[in-house]
């Protein structure tokens, strides 16, 4: 929900989902571009500043948000790292440090942070209704969109069933020990389950109220001055692309 | 004299498990007027929706269209959902995409209406239902009421002649019921037929040209609110009197007429006023 707040409330929610979503992409093509660890993390704090000072989101709801993925890219370059070997002369478990890999760890784990803040750039400014749409005009293929712009909205339907269900099994005790809660948490995924087809079917009927054959077409949001706000976005990209690659 | 717009002559209708939700149910709807149909939860008002809409089949009888029965082929149904718009009870089950003005779109989109065009209808729709400040908030920030609005605002936008809504009122606080009122009442006033099921009474008796009362798949009664809501096998039915109505008659046993020209009070307001006017007249020497 933070990354929703932060998409529909920044300072460049009102700037073309198109001009954004060039400069994210030009972000991530400059993490692939960056020769080396520097660059790709001059990237990075160059992508996250754009989000944090240009924007406008706050520094620490930017750093919540990406807490998740940080730790899981910790976990990925220490797994890199440290390597464990099981079958020792001696029959224990070893660790190797791969030093020698070093630079090229590096490298992978920094290209990732850069591609990162990209994404992040993307999505804590621009609505996933917009980004939807976005890709729409990309030519995309509309079973994948439509199936996006239905989860997405069902999200938000179901994590509010839940929300009600549990509320009102731990009015009823329904998660007062431990045994009660496994027996609650079975009652609301049946329940759920049960809920999942009815909407659906809700979903179907009231499609056809509007005169719905198949594909879902909705139109796509308008925004003023589209091309200084993407000649911008590409003029900034570029430049952060040659920063990539220039820098040593 | 109104012409009839939508009527059903006959229809029953079977669910695949057996159940058979209409059973000879015959009513007609006249252009440009209000109807509320009652009913007990289960008399068959949602299936006689689903009708109207052509979105089931009568298993016997048929739907007419200004006497002409309706066209089931895929070009006829078309015709008929453009001219009849439902909305039904739950907004969530009906609300496809998380941005308002996208949702809107829609059915006019469906249609196969130009951007230019549906751009046009959804910016109307909004301002119809008072909506147009909030069209840029995600859907699951909005009230239920305003998430109400929005599901009526995607009927709309695809301009038809007859709006059809599912219990509007259930779930709304008196200030969001007093609004949706003066919604429909202004969908009214643009000639639009509008055709409300309801457990509400005293709405129906204050708002309705005509109340239909449903029973078991069929029609119990049909007329003006003021006769059909005072049948006694109608109050044995829906188990209710409206307030409003009730008060007048009482108020008439001992001697009090609040008839102005030969019309009671429909509605609180007017019921107050009839009241203090007929104190008033009391009081004048």
């Amino acid at each position: 929900m933070l990354t929703e707040l932060s998409a529909y409330t920044n300072r460049w929610r009102r700037v073309p989902p198109a001009a954004k979503g060039l400069f994210s992409f030009c972000g991530m093509v400059a993490a692939f571009a960056a020769c080396s660890p520097r660059s790709a993390l001059l990237v990075a704090l160059l992508l996250s500043a754009a989000t944090i000072l240009g924007a406008g989101v706050p520094a620490l709801r930017y750093l919540r948000i990406a807490t998740p993925a940080l730790l899981f890219l910790l976990a990925s370059g220490l797994s890199l790292l440290v390597s464990l070997d099981f079958g020792g002369s001696n029959g224990g478990i070893s660790a190797h440090l791969a030093g020698s890999e070093l630079s090229r760890i590096a490298q992978v784990s920094c290209r990732s942070l850069a591609c990162l803040t990209a994404l992040l750039f993307l999505a804590l400014t621009t609505p996933l209704v917009d980004i939807v749409s976005l890709l729409r005009r990309c030519r995309l293929p509309d079973t994948l969109l439509d199936l996006m712009t239905l989860c997405y909205r069902t999200l938000f339907v179901m994590s509010e069933a839940v929300h009600e269900t549990t509320t009102a099994q731990s009015a009823r005790l329904g998660y007062a020990s431990f045994r009660l809660s496994l027996r609650s948490l079975g009652g609301l995924v049946a329940n759920l389950s049960v809920q999942v087809w009815q909407r659906s079917q809700a979903l179907q009927l009231a499609a056809l109220a509007r005169n719905n054959d198949g594909a879902l077409r909705f139109l796509g949001p308008e925004y003023p001055d589209s091309g200084r706000a993407i000649s911008g976005a590409a003029i900034s990209g570029i430049l952060l692309i040659v920063l990539a690659v220039t820098l040593p | 004299m109104t012409a009839a717009i939508l009527s059903l002559a006959d229809v029953s209708y079977r669910y695949p498990d057996g159940t058979q939700a209409l059973n000879n149910c015959s009513l007609t709807i006249n252009r440009g007027t209000r109807t509320a149909v009652l009913g007990a939860n289960g008399a068959g008002k949602t299936t006689m929706f689903l009708h109207l809409n052509g979105i089931l089949h009568p298993s016997a009888g048929h739907l007419l269209w200004e006497a002409t029965p309706l066209d089931y082929s895929r070009s006829g149904l078309r015709t008929l959902r453009s001219r009849v718009g439902l909305v039904f009870q739950n907004p969530d089950s009906q609300l496809f995409s998380a941005s308002v003005r996208e949702d809107v779109s829609f059915g006019p989109m469906n249609l196969g209406l130009t951007d230019k065009i549906v751009r046009e209808r959804v910016e109307e729709a909004l301002h119809a239902v008072g909506m147009t400040e909030s069209a840029d908030k995600p859907v699951h920030n909005l009230s239920y009421g305003q998430k109400k609005r929005v599901c009526i605002a995607g009927v709309l936008a695809m301009q038809p002649e007859v709006v059809v809504l599912d219990e509007p009122m259930a779930g709304l606080d008196a200030t969001m019921q007093e609004e949706f009122t003066a919604v429909l009442e202004r969908l009214h006033g643009a000639g639009m037929t509008i055709v409300v099921a309801t457990h509400d009474l005293d709405f129906a008796y204050g708002w309705a040209d005509q109340a239909i009362v449903m029973r078991s798949g069929g029609v119990l009664a049909c007329g003006s609110p003021a006769e059909v809501l005072m049948q006694r096998d109608v109050q044995d039915e829906l188990g209710a009197v409206p307030l409003v109505a009730e008060i007048s008659r009482q108020l008439s046993l001992i001697g009090i007429d609040l008839r102005d020209n030969g019309y009671l009070p429909r509605s609180k307001s007017e019921l107050l006023k009839a009241i203090s006017s007929h104190t008033r007249q009391e009081n004048t020497p």
